[in-house]
């Protein structure tokens, strides 16, 4: 690792350690805990986002897609609408559905050749438009057991859904650093000119990437459901934009090609990390969002710096 | 129901009989109201059209408020048109545009505009066309309803009562002593304010309970959950209880609760949404505050159909009863199964009845 992909692991540490000090609630185990668990979904989310970040692409398409997960699955296992009681079958045809939609903005954008930024938030209105439909009116309650359990069941202090985290930033890395998928993701974001003159067709990489992300919004969907005990149409309001930070904060560039899933996860905990200790510290209400807003910049500003350096010197 | 009265109801039986046979007659009816202006000839009330229009029937509530109406239409012998426009201003204004570009003589329109900017143009045209309309929830301060003829009036719900309603049923829960923490709405939104305003004037008459932290989770059932969390970590034991401005985010905080493994808290809300008064019927969550929204879906209506069949003369209408406060009812456990399937009652609509639940002016 070089300096430039530190910088957002230096603020983590520094932030860390300024909360600590001014709070004595900050540094307690439980509170590690509570930091580790808010923390879950939105980096199952930033997971999904990061690769197409890494293309040079945006997705909006997160609330959409997670929205219509999280109604899905809620109708699938056991719950107060219907018999349904498919259980982690009902969790994998839910993830299948986000991935579809996910699919659908890949295909959009090579096929009809929209701009990503048209695709998915389209596609994300046709996943509010799904989830409305399946919602009726009638909020979806969960008696699924173990979906249930995954927010409250603990294994070695930490909750299931922050082990189901931890295991796809494991998976997210891997496929980043050891498929084809992931390197191209990268070179696409890059140079895809050079990528496609070297013979190689991206388009089926790029819809693959949608796929995929799509795949991690609807697991973060069902996440957000197990949480709540119900299917809710904005179980993903304000994740698409919370998960670009994120992954901006951890050092992934929207210009593509720089960064990936371990960058973005440590921007995942910064975030995280700071509303829970502005909280904790005792900030008003009134000031946190500004204060959060100025920390972020700086905090980006101090990623992007060591790169501009690293940049100059090359150019 | 407790607003049943079987009296009422007669009289309004009779009163609807007599404003069915002075209708006929073809003057313009209502001697018995007064003068019913020179500018309006009273509708035969079959040809009167009733409309009521929210954002959209996904949400209980507003779905609740259009069934109101048709409960309304069914008891005058008519049909309510049901409108909705997703929350999308725009569609708002189309809808109502192509309304009133119909036959407005003795259209009667039951409006939720989508924000206080949305209301001025709806009243504009409803004047333009003489069509008769009441809003509800949102309105710019300074547009005066008695500046109008055809916008016979707008209800809305004082947020300082509700936040100290269910401030008072906290402090009542928790045994009138121990900490407190606050989950705020959209800061910025006047229904956050009022409601909070509410909680600090209840906090004023309750001295032993004290308010240890007050945080925003932005109505979201979500952002509570992890806003709870987060200060059950830094109060632990010393939350007794949990004020949320919303349901929605008394539900996630009941959420938080749980997870954390605490059953000592007492949780307050306010809107009455189904999973809320589940919530109370199991005894998890202790009150939440009801505007009775099928009662608002018909009592819009009414007023209309009161005024347009010539039952009830706009001069007639006191200034207070333009722009006012509705009663709105404080839901615990002793009184939550009158809320789960709420009715709404005959007299409730009568003409002259229809604004008992006034709670004052809007100052």
């Amino acid at each position: 690792m070089s300096f430039r992909d530190t910088g957002p692991l230096i603020a983590l540490v520094v932030i860390v350690g300024i909360f600590a000090a001014l709070s004595p609630g900050f540094r307690t185990l439980s509170n590690a805990q509570n930091i580790m668990d808010a923390a879950a979904v939105l980096a199952v989310v930033t997971c999904g986002v990061t690769f197409v970040l890494m293309m040079g692409s945006i997705d909006l398409s997160t609330p959409g897609i997670m929205g219509a997960s999280a109604i899905t699955v809620a109708l699938l296992v056991a719950n107060n609408r219907n018999d349904n009681e498919l259980g982690l079958l009902g969790v994998a045809l839910a993830i299948l559905v986000a991935a579809g939609l996910g699919c659908l903005s890949g295909l959009a954008l090579v096929l009809l050749k929209v701009p990503s930024f048209m695709t998915t938030l389209g596609v994300s209105a046709v996943g509010l438009g799904v989830a409305t439909l399946l919602f009726a009116g009638v909020q979806p309650n969960i008696s699924d057991g173990t979906l249930s359990g995954w927010a409250v069941d603990r294994f070695l202090g930490l909750s299931t859904l922050t082990w189901i985290a931890v295991a796809c930033v494991l998976v997210g890395w891997m496929v980043q650093r050891y498929t084809r998928l992931g390197r191209y993701a990268f070179a696409i974001g890059g140079a895809e000119e050079v990528l496609a003159l070297s013979g190689v067709n991206v388009k089926p990489y790029k819809v693959a990437v949608f796929t995929m992300a799509g795949a991690f919004y609807g697991l973060g969907g069902v996440m957000v459901t197990s949480q709540l005990g119900a299917g809710l149409v904005q179980a993903g309001r304000g994740y698409d934009f919370s998960a670009i930070t994120a992954a901006v904060v951890g050092g992934t560039l929207l210009a593509g090609g720089r960064g990936g899933v371990l960058h973005s996860t440590v921007g995942v905990l910064l975030v995280t990390v700071l509303t829970n200790g502005l909280v904790l510290v005792g900030v008003s209400p009134y000031w946190q969002g500004g204060v959060q807003g100025l920390i972020v910049v700086a905090a980006v500003a101090a990623a992007v710096i060591p790169q501009r350096r690293r940049n100059q010197v090359t150019k | 129901m407790k607003f049943t009265s079987r009296r009422t109801a007669a009289v309004v039986g009779v009163a609807l009989a007599a404003a069915t046979l002075t209708a006929c007659t073809e003057e313009a009816a209502g001697d018995d109201t007064g003068d019913a202006g020179a500018a309006t000839e009273s509708c035969d009330p079959s040809e009167v059209t009733l409309v009521g229009q929210v954002r959209n029937e996904s949400n209980p509530y507003e779905a609740s408020w259009l069934d109101g109406g048709d409960a309304f239409a069914e008891q005058v012998g008519l049909s309510q048109e049901r409108l909705t426009y997703d929350g999308d201003s725009t569609r708002q204004q189309e809808q109502i545009s192509q309304l009133l570009a119909g036959d407005t003589d003795c259209l009667v329109m039951n409006v939720l505009p989508n924000g206080d900017s949305d209301t001025p143009p709806i009243v504009e045209g409803a004047e333009e066309a003489g069509a008769f309309l009441v809003t509800q929830w949102n309105k710019p301060a300074d547009l005066a309803v008695t500046d109008y003829d055809s916008w016979l009036s707008h209800i809305t719900y004082d947020g300082v009562d509700s936040g100290k309603q269910i401030g008072d049923a906290l402090a009542e829960a928790i045994g009138g002593s121990g900490g407190i923490i606050a989950l705020q709405g959209i800061l910025d939104t006047g229904a956050a304010k009022d409601r909070f305003a509410g909680l600090e004037e209840s906090l004023a008459g309750n001295p032993d309970v004290e308010l240890l932290d007050d945080q925003t989770a932005n109505f979201s059932r979500a952002e509570a959950l992890d806003v709870t969390k987060t200060l059950l970590t830094k109060h632990g034991e010393d939350v007794k209880g949990i004020w949320a401005a919303n349901d929605d985010m008394a539900l996630g905080a009941l959420e938080a609760l749980e997870q954390a493994g605490r059953t000592d808290v007492a949780v307050v809300g306010i809107d009455a949404v189904p999973d809320a008064l589940t919530a109370i019927e199991d005894g998890t969550m202790t009150a939440t505050v009801s505007s009775d929204g099928p009662w608002q879906g018909g009592i819009g209506l009414a007023i209309g159909y009161c005024v347009a069949t010539g039952e009830l003369a706009v001069e007639d209408i006191a200034a207070e009863d333009r722009a006012w406060y509705a009663e709105q009812f404080l839901i615990e456990q002793e009184n939550v199964g009158d809320f789960v399937a709420p009715e709404t009652s005959e007299s409730d609509f009568a003409c002259d009845n229809l604004f008992s639940r006034s709670q004052g002016a809007i100052s």
